[in-house]
């Protein structure tokens, strides 16, 4: 079975000869490649040949899309990303300055015509054609909820959402959205066939319950509709949110949840059950510490979780570059291992 | 009347609601509350139940944190400016995000409850140089310094704690300035403040005042002795 088949198994659970195994390296790119994280962020074809390289060289069974999260604020006119060759490069110039700005904010009509797109379609265009019907292709999307704090940082944001007039905050999300509407469609039509959904608002950590039911899942709903569930993942930046999945699953309808290092996920997978795909993450923030027989430990205790009624699928964080290659491949070798079915 | 009052308070709090706060404040104010008892018996003690509903309550969240901080901060300063006396300072710290990181929410949650619980605070911004840290710490003859990291590179790097510590260190520093980091990658591996070479750590802003509290305390004790 080829990855793209193992994944489509664990959707429907259908026998498979082991679980899906998700690997997220995205800034480890540019090392393979010898390059600065600014030369190969530059360029579709850098970051498709680091992917690639990279999903050959430790066997994992995804490649990325995304370069990094604040690409999408260059589509609304940033251009200053603060790069570094440590980690993940940021965005260094809010676009949003004053909240006179919002009303100034232009969607593109197509985003695909945009030259913020240029680099990322060329990128997916590779992928498509290498790997596009063996592997699942991963496309990130920044939910109408949190882009506004690539826009404009996250405290100006909480700013405007807690305290600031509504018809604002309701004119900067109605872009937002509508953004992000144009970006599934047009990751989707490129290739991509995992698009993992991301918001810290989907927790009850971040908004509590009442305002994640009255704010954050109305726009969720308004985010998604239009496209369709097919091939999304619930993903709330590695925050826990078992207490909501109940209702995410029966308004949204997603199919794949992406359990946080810091939940159960024992109640998690009991929640979801065969109702969907339940993905046991490794906390990869402790791997940078941890020996190769610890990164092991913990995804055998992970798999022991998760393997029983199937369903289930191994997955990352963000795997900082902080992160020694002998932990990288002892998690997958463990995972191939102790992922297995009989 | 003042358990009412603080009742009231922290209800508008907990359910972030600024207006509200503001109105229980004025009405207390006319009711004969003074400016002193409202920051010391009201906003004080709302703080301080907010950081222990973090720990107790489940449903805690950090738009409470960020409306606790904020509301906090507006009332204490409009209240400074009818106290009778100035009020005593509790210590100084001074508080930036790591070199290389733009994310200031978290720093703002914890100034905004610092100053309300009367410490000094002087923001020194975003993206900050370790050497300024530490210049600037002892420029303003700060207890303790606050370095805010949202990134795993920027909490653990060569330029962020890391490097304060070591400027510190080579300054003799030490025993007068300790050092505090707050973020996200902090709360995914609860060692790593020790690995960064911090003294004090919090998974929130709220908490985080109350961790640079005891820190200044510490260093007061130790400058006393």
């Amino acid at each position: 079975m080829t990855p793209l088949e193992i994944l489509a198994a664990a959707v429907h659970g259908a026998p498979a000869p082991r679980i899906p195994i998700f690997c997220h390296l995205l800034d480890q790119g540019a090392r393979e490649l010898g390059l600065s994280q600014k030369q190969y962020f530059s360029s579709g074809e850098y970051v498709a040949e680091g992917q690639l390289k990279l999903r050959k060289r430790f066997g994992h069974d995804n490649v990325w899309s995304l370069f990094y999260v604040g690409k999408d604020a260059e589509f609304f006119g940033c251009k200053e990303i603060l790069y570094s060759d440590d980690g993940s490069p940021t965005v260094a110039d809010f676009i949003i300055k004053g909240w006179d700005d919002i009303e100034k904010l232009v969607v593109p009509d197509d985003i695909t015509a945009h030259p913020a797109w240029e680099e990322t379609g060329k990128c997916l265009s590779i992928l498509k054609q290498e790997v596009g019907d063996t592997h699942p292709i991963c496309a990130y999307l920044t939910a109408s909820t949190t882009l506004p704090s690539l826009l404009m940082g996250m405290d100006q944001w909480m700013e405007l959402l807690l305290m600031g007039p509504k018809d604002l905050r309701d004119e900067l999300l109605q872009k937002c959205s509508e953004f992000l509407q144009k970006k599934i469609a047009a990751v989707r039509a490129a290739g991509a066939n995992v698009l993992v959904y991301t918001t810290p608002f989907g927790t009850t950590r971040f908004v509590g319950k009442k305002r994640f039911e009255s704010f954050s899942m109305p726009w969720m709903k308004r985010d998604l509709e239009p496209g369709g569930v097919d091939g999304v993942v619930y993903y709330c930046g590695m925050e826990a949110f078992n207490d909501v999945i109940e209702p995410v699953m029966n308004e949204l309808k997603i199919g794949v949840y992406y359990i946080s290092p810091l939940a159960d996920l024992t109640e998690a997978k009991t929640i979801i059950g065969n109702k969907g795909v339940t993905c046991g993450v490794i906390d990869d923030i402790k791997m940078i510490t941890w020996t190769p027989e610890e990164t092991r430990a913990e995804v055998k205790r992970l798999c022991d979780i998760g393997k029983p009624g199937e369903h289930f699928l191994f997955g990352t964080g963000v795997m900082p570059l902080a992160i020694p290659e002998a932990n990288i491949k002892a998690m997958l070798a463990a995972a191939f291992e102790y992922g297995s079915y009989p | 009347m003042l358990r009412s009052i603080i009742k009231a308070y922290n209800e508008a709090v907990y359910e972030t609601d600024k207006e509200a706060a503001f109105k229980i404040v004025e009405e207390a104010m006319k009711q004969g509350i003074t400016a002193e008892e409202v920051v010391f018996d009201v906003v004080i003690p709302a703080i301080e139940e907010m950081m222990s509903m973090i720990i107790h309550d489940p449903d805690a969240n950090l738009a409470q944190h960020f409306m606790t901080a904020q509301i906090a901060t507006e009332v204490t300063e409009k209240m400074l400016t009818r106290f009778k006396q100035s009020p005593k300072i509790v210590g100084t710290v001074v508080m930036g995000t790591a070199s290389g990181d733009l994310h200031s929410l978290g720093k703002r949650i914890v100034m905004g409850c610092l100053k309300a619980m009367m410490v000094s605070v002087v923001d020194l911004g975003v993206n900050v140089k370790p050497d300024t840290f530490v210049n600037e710490a002892v420029r303003f003859n700060a207890q303790v310094i606050g370095i805010s990291a949202m990134m795993v590179h920027t909490a653990t790097g060569e330029h962020g704690c890391r490097r304060v510590r070591e400027i510190l260190k080579e300054r003799g520093l030490e025993p007068r300035i300790k050092l505090v980091v707050g973020g996200a990658p902090y709360r995914f591996d609860e060692s790593m403040y020790r690995t960064v070479g911090a003294d004090g750590w919090a998974p929130d802003g709220v908490t985080a005042a109350k961790v640079i509290i005891d820190l200044i305390g510490e260093v007061r004790q130790h400058d006393a002795t």
